[in-house]
């Protein structure tokens, strides 16, 4: 039997490697968490954070999912893997390898996976039945669940949205429903993986609170992070990770920007920025010292140069006249469920949507940068879905280049409109990163030009290296890279980003601010979407909040 | 009053049962007006009917050709090719046959398209339904919205790449040629991460489960359900009997 204050979750990881054939991702990592502890793992992208917390959570299980030398130890039970390693049984005696049970493991250990998406079940037509999966495999009577859903939603933010269809909600809330599926059963170990991302003011608020609450509940937490934030600070431990091992371990305390000891990809934001409120200046001056990306020398630590001035007779690259618009009748679920006869009655006479966005009105000129902020599920994402009409205004008009758009497939507007999706895994379907960068390019800028513009928008955001590799094995950041290169090749005078900064580190981040800066000074209208305030008064010329439906000057 | 899945798909198949066996005009004709009437007052008649004349005409067509053709005991020809004979016999016994068929499979189309696929799913569940099969019983009842899902997601970021889809089924089925690569590997994708939630989360936990929804059910559905299936049964007991008796 363990001591109650020994670690509940230990792992002793020699290597581990995966079945592609390339070297190893993780190497020479200790890993304890004791019982009503925050562990903060705290990695600049590519360290290999994500590998560390999936094999954590049993989701990523040795053997199948690749090669592990080392134990995991979880409740005191230890697995050991590999140990047949460099002929150590001079007998040769055959051991057998130990196998994770998943479900036995999720028991014990909740997990946010870093893509909230791929917690859910999907067969699952509600958020409250989606909370309740978990519950409902492990046997737990009804009202126990009512009461449970009840509770999660309550801490999460929920509660308004438990009839709705978990594939429909906005980014910030499937982040809330993630944690939610991990926290209800209440297990020992929670990992998640930047749970923040995505998040507005509120929710990581209420994230906060409920990560404390845990902890001084005894549960054993652990963060994986690439930015240090207020909570992080108050963490009970560090495990800094660096191109696959330990950089750095120990207390905040012992760890603090002045000691060096952690990376400069690690980006410290709100309370954790300290003196140095530049959050981003210091990432951009810094050296790189994790990331391989090749940065493109920003335009100095000064604030956006200022917006292009109006020039009579010059049009706005971009203009929303008073658009209206809500999501259709099967959006949402009717509450009259398995009603084969009379759900008849609401087909035929929807009822009436709340209006997502009521009555907008915005205009950006060209080379101006705008960005737009707002709580999770204001509609950020459905008004950028409006600029190149991937998603129809029910009344009111866009214009691009002054040209109302509405008569135009979206697939047209596109000549003109880049959109950077909230999801990268919504941006990126190719089997490799050339391809997914030339979609389309040839069509737009003629065979010959288009091989020339992707190699360049690879290099441009420190990808050209993995042209040929596939999209879904790069990490997050890459992913928004490579996503960012394609909305770039494209060279569109309207650029719409969705979330831009979400799992990019330090370096990540000079990228695409150079990149939106050069973009603009070319003479793009930019519009960006984010949760990062301090990102958006540093990068954009023009905030603007969209809340209740209405945009509203800030 | 509310219908339980279960309920639904006993009326649905004791009908195409009863009109099989029965193998009468009228009823056929009464069955497949009723089933198009459930279907239009659910509001599902616009994704029924495609599907049903996908499914029905080269059924009926088929039959038509076999049939119309050669029918040994037609005696009115109507028309003759060389050995193929048209006969009046022959075609009406065709219609009748493509009649009993479309009945049978329109009552079971407009079951599932009005079914509540979550509450089938609950309603199974609750009936012990467990393990894998409760695995391979939700992830095939809600195999096709996930394909649609995905269909979906990579046509849009085509769209916002510059492919342009016009508004017609021809253009985007032409369309389709490029999201069909992309699609499969996306699905394969998919299904590696879905597995991993799915055991994560206790799926095929082999013990014992409760559901949150609650499909609610009352002694009056459930002896309605038996009432159906016995008189299924009794309406093949007959034809038997009768085929039996008449050969
Ligand atoms: N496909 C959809 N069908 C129905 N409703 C949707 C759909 N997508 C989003 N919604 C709903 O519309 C509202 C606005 O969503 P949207 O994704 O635009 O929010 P957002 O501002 O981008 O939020 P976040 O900060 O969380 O990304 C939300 O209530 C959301 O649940
Ligand atoms: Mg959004």
């Amino acid at each position: 039997m363990p001591l109650p204050t020994g670690p509940v979750l230990e792992a002793g990881i020699q290597s581990f490697t995966f079945h592609d054939g390339g070297g190893p991702v993780l190497e020479r990592i200790g890993f304890a968490a004791a019982p009503g502890t925050l562990t903060a793992v705290l990695g600049a992208s590519g360290s290999g954070k994500t590998t560390l917390g999936r094999l954590l959570a049993g989701w990523l299980t040795p053997g199948s999912g690749g090669t592990l030398h080392g134990y995991l130890e979880l409740g005191g039970t230890r697995l050991d893997f590999g140990s047949g390693r460099a002929g150590a049984d001079a007998n040769g005696q055959h051991r057998v390898e130990p196998r994770i049970d998943p479900a036995k493991w999720g028991r014990q250990v909740g997990f946010v996976p870093q893509d909230a998406a791929a917690a859910l079940s999907t067969v699952r037509a509600t958020v409250a039945e989606e909370l309740a999966f978990g519950l409902e495999n492990a046997g737990v009577p009804r009202p126990a669940m009512v009461a449970a859903v009840a509770r999660t939603a309550g801490l999460l933010g929920l509660t308004g949205l438990l009839d709705r269809n978990p594939a429909r909600l906005s980014g910030g809330q499937l982040r809330r429903l993630a944690i939610g599926c991990a926290v209800i059963s209440g297990p020992a170990v929670l990992v998640m993986d930047e749970p923040f991302a995505s998040l507005d003011a509120a929710g990581a608020h209420e994230l906060a609170a409920l990560v404390r609450h845990l902890v001084a509940s005894g549960t054993a937490v652990v963060i994986l992070s690439q930015v240090i934030d207020g909570l992080l600070l108050a963490a009970d431990q560090w495990l800094v990770l660096a191109a696959g091992t330990v950089a750095a371990a120990g207390d905040p305390a012992s760890l603090g920007p002045e000691t060096g000891l952690v990376p400069a990809g690690i980006r410290r934001v709100g309370g954790a920025a300290g003196v140095d409120r530049g959050a981003l200046s210091t990432a951009r001056t810094a050296p790189a010292s994790t990331g391989n990306a090749e940065v493109p020398a920003a335009a100095g630590t000064a604030a956006v140069p200022a917006p292009p001035r109006e020039t009579a007779g010059a049009g706005a690259a971009l203009e929303l006249r008073d658009v209206s618009f809500s999501y259709g009748p099967d959006a949402r679920r009717p509450r009259n469920k398995g009603h084969w006869l009379a759900r008849s009655r609401n087909a035929a006479q929807p009822p009436r949507q709340p209006l997502v966005l009521a009555g907008i009105n915005l205009a950006v000129r060209p080379g101006e940068i705008v960005a737009v902020t707002g709580p999770n599920g204001a509609g950020k994402s459905t008004l950028l879905r409006h600029l190149n009409g991937l998603l129809r205004p029910t009344t009111g008009s866009v214009l691009v280049n002054s040209s109302d758009i509405a008569g135009r497939a979206a697939g047209e507007t596109a000549a003109a409109v880049g959109l950077l999706f909230q999801h990268p895994r919504d941006q990126l379907f190719e089997r490799t990163l050339l391809r997914e960068v030339r979609f389309g390019l040839d069509r737009l800028a003629g065979a010959a030009a288009a091989g020339e513009r992707a190699a360049a928008a690879l290099a441009a955001v420190g990808l050209q290296g993995a042209a040929h590799g596939h999209p879904a094995e790069l990490s997050a950041s890459g992913q928004r890279l490579l996503a960012l290169a394609i909305v770039l090749a494209r060279r569109p005078s309207v650029i719409a980003l969705d979330e831009p900064t979400v799992a990019l580190d330090g370096d990540g981040l000079a990228v695409l601010d150079a990149a939106v800066r050069s973009a603009a000074a070319e003479g793009a209208a930019v519009v960006l979407v984010t949760h990062d305030l301090d990102y958006a008064r540093t990068a954009a010329h023009r905030l603007v909040a969209l809340d209740g439906g209405r945009l509203t000057e800030r | 009053m509310r219908l339980h899945p279960l309920t639904g798909l006993a009326a649905a198949g004791s009908t195409a049962v009863i009109t099989t066996a029965a193998g009468s005009w009228p009823l056929s004709l009464a069955v497949v007006a009723g089933a198009l009437a459930v279907s239009a007052a659910g509001g599902t008649a616009r994704r029924l009917l495609p599907a049903a004349a996908a499914v029905l005409v080269p059924l009926t067509l088929s039959l038509l050709m076999v049939h119309g053709l050669a029918y040994p005991e037609g005696r009115t020809v109507l028309a003759e090719w060389g050995p193929a004979r048209v006969t009046a016999e022959g075609l009406g016994f065709a219609l009748q046959r493509a009649v009993q068929v479309c009945a049978a499979v329109l009552a079971l189309l407009a079951f599932s398209f009005s079914v509540s696929v979550p509450d089938l799913v609950a309603a199974m569940n609750a009936k012990g339904v467990s393990g894998r099969f409760a695995f391979v019983l939700a992830s095939t009842l809600t195999l096709l919205p996930a394909i649609a899902a995905q269909a979906e997601r990579i046509r849009t970021a085509q769209e916002a790449r510059g492919l342009v889809i016009r508004r017609g089924l021809v253009h985007r089925a032409a369309a389709f040629r490029l999201q069909a690569v992309p699609l499969v590997l996306a699905l394969v994708d998919d299904a590696g991460t879905r597995a991993a939630a799915l055991e994560a989360r206790g799926f095929s936990s082999s013990g014992p489960r409760t559901s949150y929804r609650t499909v609610p059910d009352s002694t009056a559905q459930r002896l309605l359900r038996a009432a159906l299936l016995l008189a299924a049964a009794a309406a093949v007991v007959l034809r038997l009997l009768t085929s039996a008796a008449g050969g």
